[in-house]
């Protein structure tokens, strides 16, 4: 027999890889042949000798150093974002202390600067305001203009609460108003239009316009609020048109009233 | 079964179920402890070495594709972080040259009696550390009783033929060398 076929057959056999025909086989060849029995019991002794080997048990810490590797493992895989701080982290740990500090030094120097250049007032910012609220006050001009010219009512009162929030009237607004004041259908809106009025009555066309509007009036409501206003003005030249309304004939006995205590009030 | 189970966790393990790395280190911890303390005679650099081979699988979990044996696959990993400890500590191996060594076959008989003798176990061992490391690489993986030569063959990276042809060629050196030194 090949001596290599020979060794492959022994090594079968003590590994126990043979069945058992296969075992008796071998048993029976090497009863047989006398040179491969001493090579067997050379050999198979020292194969078993092996086992006797004396193994340690691996220790505790042998298991502590694994799972800890093995929690570790677990947990960077868990929190990714963590390890992409940890490694934004290392990058700043990489600059040195005095190199950060500067440029900390040289950031806050720069927001300062930035801060005293801008808390100076802005010209063009102003200008912009200045054109922004003229182009409000036309917008809201035109506004009260529309709304005094609706049928409704309603449309007017809010037309008149709009000329209440301009800052300063102009002619075509004062005639609107004025146009109300004499010839508007509504008392109420009437009443709105004197209060309107009453706000620009430093101006001597207002209150010259007023003080003819007296004579115009034929609700006692209203008669009775231009009394107030031309009192609260001291008007002197609204006495003659307070007259000339007392000599009508219809007038109510309140407004009659009224008016002559104004009279006696003025003079 | 059991291979199967091996490599069905290795397969979640490499999936990103890392904690099933834990089920086979409980499992395989012993062998591959005993095949690195057979391979240095030291226990502390063996538990080194044997947190390394699962520190590498972890790492090299992507080429396990679960065709083989996982078993093979684990100790073949174990090998190479075996060569590469000795490499990286450029450890001198201690061998002599079994070819001029009579193998005194007449001597079986005696020294058979007394192998089982603890005496003899201890200079058995001492042959064993004397032993080149290639073969006693390949002893010890024989040894193994979970492993089938088929396997062992797969980590040598040799027909089952010659990894039994090398076995057996092993052998015969650690007995030339075993009774070499019972006779000095």
């Amino acid at each position: 027999m090949e001596k290599e076929k020979f060794e492959i057959w022994m090594i079968e056999f003590l590994s126990g890889e043979l069945d058992e025909k296969g075992q008796q086989e071998f048993l029976n060849f090497i009863e047989n042949n006398p040179e491969h029995q001493e090579e067997f019991n050379a050999v198979s002794n020292t194969w078993e000798g092996i086992d006797a080997f004396d193994i340690p048990e691996p220790s505790k810490k042998m298991d502590d150093s694994f799972f800890d590797m093995l929690h570790l493992k677990v947990e960077n895989q868990e929190s990714p974002k963590l390890d992409w701080f940890q490694k934004l982290s290392s990058v700043f740990n990489t600059i040195q202390k005095p190199q950060l500090a500067f440029g900390m030094l040289l950031l806050v120097i720069g927001l300062s600067v930035g801060y005293f250049l801008n808390s100076k007032p802005d010209p063009k910012v102003i200008e912009v305001g200045n054109v922004s609220n003229t182009e409000t006050e036309q917008v809201r001009e035109q506004l009260v203009l529309t709304l005094l010219e609706q049928p409704s009512a309603n449309k007017r009162l809010q037309g008149m609460n709009e000329a209440a929030k301009l800052n300063d009237a102009t002619e075509r607004v004062i005639e609107a108003l004025f146009t109300t004041l004499n010839k508007d259908q509504n008392i109420n809106v009437r009443l709105v239009a004197i209060e309107s009025l009453a706000k620009y009555a430093d101006t001597p066309v207002v209150r010259m316009g007023l003080v003819k509007s007296i004579a115009l009036q034929e609700s006692p409501l209203v008669q009775l609020a231009l009394a107030d206003l031309m009192v609260a003005l001291q008007e002197k030249t609204s006495i003659e048109s307070m007259k000339e309304l007392l000599q009508q004939p219809d007038i109510d006995n309140t407004v009659k009233q009224k008016l002559q205590e104004s009279i006696n009030h003025i003079i | 079964m059991q291979e199967l189970t091996n490599n069905a966790l290795m397969l979640k393990v490499k999936s990103g179920e890392l904690d099933k790395l834990g089920l086979l280190y409980e499992r395989h911890k012993k062998r591959l402890f005993g095949f690195f303390y057979n391979m240095n005679n030291n226990a502390s650099v063996s538990e080194d070495l044997v947190q390394n081979v699962f520190e590498r699988m972890l790492k090299y979990k992507h080429t396990f594709t679960g065709e083989g044996s996982f078993t093979a696959w684990m100790f073949q990993t174990a090998r190479n972080v075996n060569y590469d400890y000795y490499r990286k500590n450029r450890i001198a191996f201690n061998q002599i040259d079994v070819t001029a060594v009579d193998y005194k076959m007449e001597a079986s008989e005696n020294t058979d009696k007394l192998l089982h003798q603890k005496d003899d176990v201890k200079v058995l061992n001492k042959a064993m550390k004397l032993l080149a490391p290639e073969k006693r690489e390949v002893l010890v993986l024989s040894k193994l009783k979970e492993l089938k030569f088929s396997e062992v063959a797969e980590i040598l990276g040799c027909t089952e033929g010659a990894a039994k042809v090398k076995a057996h060629r092993a052998l015969k050196d650690l007995r030339a060398i075993f009774l070499q030194l019972e006779t000095r």
